[in-house]
């Protein structure tokens, strides 16, 4: 990674943070919170975008940030007032400031019209507040030049024959002292111009007696020897002590003879004046001390002022920033991997044990002991290391509400419980999509209108409950709404209708809630402009069983529904339970097992299809006999093998056959796919404790294959 | 040689820091004008990079607080910006800005402007 690279991917990770701050800022100025210090966040980070995008060369998102950042200047000055319509064009602009961001994280480039109405509106809004355009507006790279002021220069007509050069005289004042500016640096760099004579006017030096420390008696005249240098060239050497000195630059002719003359004394000149002490430290010197505890009770001033604003909180960083490091997700991957094959490694050591051995080196059983809780503990920090709070999921839902409830005239307010609940990143990254449509989900089928709550004496806002908490090893985040439930008869007379379940089937309450994840399943017939972007909850489902997810849903009719989401805390490890079936190993994921049962104590039947079916508490739940499913011949006796019982998607159970039950073991999943090729009905493989490896039964698949046998019949 | 550089942005942070070490400069970082105060108060440095637009406390005020101490009248300051109005650069050197750097900058020239500042 080259280092622009490694910069871009730093400031793209500082965009992403600044945009999320950016909602929040603007979610508190819609809730009517319109202090100076929003602004003031907000006009920040916009700023702070604009800067590093001109750093990289990202023009149109520099453009238009730049216009952004100008109104929000006049906005946070008050030139323009913060109507809701500023407020509105302001959000939308973060919006497309968002895109410019991910088209140029992309490498994309947008439209060119893209963002220009919002353009227009920022100078149009300008223009009226202040009578012009503003120069500002007009050209957004303007500022990366540096711009000089011409300045007109007395010059006296050359004439032949005479050595042409520049005459420097420059009288300091004292302010090019305060703001530690010195002399000699100047000089120094005039020097490297060319050449140079420097003469030090030292006459209007004062007797000690009458010195005073703070005035400027010294000042120079340098002469440049060489007519090719730019006047420009000499003015920016002295560009930051422009007003704090006098500066006068003359071209001037000068005889041959002179000139050579002059090339002796130079470096005699020079000499002398680099044993000058400088001014400033002169001053400095001067200066009074000050004690060293001078500076600490105002800090300790600062940090209570802070405290008491009631800007962001931010938890105040240590000075050198080392709060935290940024590192890159695939350093951070390898570790993880590493850690997960020392797991392996030490629990293939400990399987190694055997009576024998562990009565003959008793210190070898402790150290493996004492490796055993190591490394633990080790793959719990590295796994800590990936986890990130919730919040950057969470903190894009006030908006979405408020979106939602403007365009339904509902009322609608969200409650955010948990939000620094930390999960893996990339169970994080893929949280957004789902969690964004189960609320819209809940606001727009949930939360009835505010005639409708009324009637049902209920309060006229619907509140959608939005929470995050850890539940051993998974994390629940769960969507309440107190809105009208599940419509259990007509979901169920659609899924009849749609032939999701058939006619003659009985199903309890909950099997009807969780329909609402069937494939192809949406109980609004005419699709509306919010939930139903023919996208239905089934994808919801599918999306959070890719990481390995589950989502189940229950509903109170009139009183709300809660759907809760279980999530696995990473995505690297998994619970598994290790299995035989013909004398290989497999294993099945933790989160997909309901029970296990010995076949000799359960029922079996056969559908008329021939299908077997296992009878469990009065449920006919579908079976398969992994052995024959997977082409392989056992010789265990079937009433010795034991049975799986397994949920796939929402309560879709499927009961796996196997020959024997091993254990419960955590395992790293290696992907198939990039090792050897995908195997229906497979999820992955796992190395195991003795070397050997395991396939991860992946339940959905085979329950889907089951699934499209049927169909293939019919 | 150590410079003490200021500025809300990582990014900038980042940039700085990365063309600053490879030009020999030990550097310190400050995410704001307070933490930058809090550095100072620390530790011992040469010359100082500060951004104007941060929270907590912007550059100009940070400038001024530095200056008001005696100790560090002679210390260089850089005013980093991207402000095009000479407005905001005037008040960085009336606080007693050194002088600045217009963003984004170019290695070489930032080097140079740092060599015009300090020994």
């Amino acid at each position: 990674m080259s280092d622009l690279d490694e910069f871009k991917a730093t400031y793209f990770d500082e965009c992403s943070e600044l945009l999320i701050d950016l909602e929040e800022q603007f979610t508190a100025i819609q809730d009517g919170d319109k202090s100076s210090d929003r602004m003031n966040a907000i006009f920040r980070a916009i700023h702070s975008i604009k800067g590093g995008a001109g750093a990289f060369g990202f023009t149109s998102l520099v453009g238009f940030a730049h216009e952004f950042e100008t109104l929000l200047d006049f906005v946070r000055n008050d030139k323009i007032d913060f109507t809701n319509e500023v407020i509105k064009l302001c959000i939308r602009s973060n919006d497309l400031v968002a895109d410019f961001v991910e088209a140029a994280r992309n490498g994309e480039e947008l439209d060119p019209e893209y963002g220009v109405t919002e353009k227009a509106k920022f100078v149009a809004l300008c223009k009226a507040s202040s009578g012009d355009s503003g120069d500002e507006s007009g050209e957004p790279m303007e500022e990366f030049d540096i711009e000089f002021t011409p300045v007109l220069v007395e010059m006296e007509e050359p004439t032949e024959e005479v050595t042409e050069g520049w005459l420097v005289e420059f009288i300091p004042f004292r302010e090019l002292y305060t703001s530690a500016n010195d002399p000699l640096l100047l000089l120094r760099e005039l020097v490297e111009l060319g050449e140079v004579e420097v003469k030090a006017i030292l006459k209007d030096i004062p007797l000690l007696t009458d010195f005073e420390p703070f005035s400027v008696y010294c000042t120079w005249e340098i002469t440049i020897k060489d007519k090719d240098i730019e006047e420009e060239s000499i003015r920016e050497i002295f560009e930051f002590v422009d007003g704090d000195c006098e500066l006068k630059i003359t071209k001037f002719e000068m005889p041959v003879d002179e000139q050579a003359f002059n090339e002796d004394a130079k470096s005699e000149d020079l000499e002398e004046d680099e044993d000058m002490p400088s001014f400033a430290d002169l001053a400095a010197e001067i200066a009074p001390k000050p004690e060293p505890e001078k500076l600490k009770p105002k800090v300790a001033d600062n940090a209570a002022n802070n405290a008491d604003s009631d800007a962001k909180p931010a938890p105040k960083a240590p000075p050198v920033g080392m709060q935290s490091i940024r590192v890159d997700l695939d350093k951070v991957d390898r570790v993880v991997n590493m850690v997960g094959e020392l797991v392996i490694t030490q629990s293939m050591l400990t399987q190694q044990m055997d009576d024998n051995l562990r009565h003959r080196y008793q210190e070898l059983v402790r150290g493996l002991e004492v490796l055993a809780t190591t490394t633990r503990g080790l793959q719990d920090s590295v796994m800590a290391i990936r986890a990130q709070p919730v919040k950057s999921v969470f903190s894009r839902m006030p908006r979405l509400v408020r979106e939602l409830a403007s365009k339904t005239g509902k009322k609608i307010k969200l409650e955010m419980v948990g939000e620094n609940t930390e999960i893996d990143k990339t169970v994080i990254e893929q949280l957004s999509d789902p969690l964004t449509h189960m609320i819209r989900n809940s606001a727009d089928h949930g939360i009835e209108s505010v005639e409708k709550r009324v009637e049902s004496g209920k309060e006229e806002t619907g509140t959608i409950r939005l929470s995050a908490e850890q539940a051993g090893g998974s994390i629940l985040i769960i969507i309440e709404d107190d809105g009208a439930g599940i419509n259990r008869e007509r979901v169920l007379q659609l899924a009849r209708e749609k032939g999701v379940v058939g006619e003659e089937q009985q199903l309890s309450d909950d099997q009807i809630d969780n329909l609402i994840f069937a494939p192809g399943f949406s109980t609004v017939e005419e699709v509306s402009d919010l939930s139903g972007r023919g996208v239905g909850m089934d994808v919801v489902l599918s999306n959070i069983n890719k990481i390995g997810g589950s989502v189940i849903v229950k509903s109170v009719p009139g009183r709300g529904t809660r759907m809760t989401l279980r999530l696995p805390l990473t995505l690297a490890v998994l619970d598994v339970m290790l299995v035989r079936v013909a004398d290989c190993p497999y294993v099945i994921p933790l989160s997909s097992i309901v029970e296990t049962m010995q076949c000799a104590r359960v029922e079996f039947g056969r559908l008329p299809t021939g299908a077997r079916v296992l009878k469990v508490r009065g449920e006919y739940v579908q079976s398969m006999d992994l052995a024959s499913h997977f082409e392989m011949t056992t010789d265990v006796d079937e009433k010795d093998r034991f049975v799986v019982l397994c949920e796939a998607e929402g309560t879709n159970k499927l009961a796996l056959i196997v020959d024997a039950i091993i254990g419960q073991q955590q395992v790293v999943i290696k992907s198939l796919e990039e090792n050897f090729e995908r195997i229906e009905g497979i999820a992955g493989g796992t190395i195991l404790g003795d070397g050997s490896v395991g396939l991860i039964v992946d339940v959905q698949g085979l329950k889907n294959s089951i699934s499209n046998q049927r169909t293939a019949a019919a | 040689m150590r410079i003490l550089t200021v500025d809300d942005s990582k990014t900038m942070l980042a940039m700085l820091q990365h063309t600053l070490s490879d030009a020999g400069f030990d550097v310190l970082q400050a995410e704001d004008g307070q933490q930058g105060l809090d550095v100072l108060a620390q530790e011992e440095v040469d010359i100082v990079i500060t951004d104007i637009n941060m929270p907590v406390m912007d550059g100009i005020e940070f400038i001024k607080n530095v200056r008001s101490s005696g100790k560090f009248q002679s210390l260089p300051i850089l005013i980093l910006t991207t402000e095009s109005s000479r407005e905001k650069r005037d008040q960085g050197r009336a606080a007693g800005g050194t002088g600045w750097i217009v963003k984004p900058f170019d290695p070489e020239k930032l080097i140079s402007v740092i060599n015009r500042v300090v020994h």
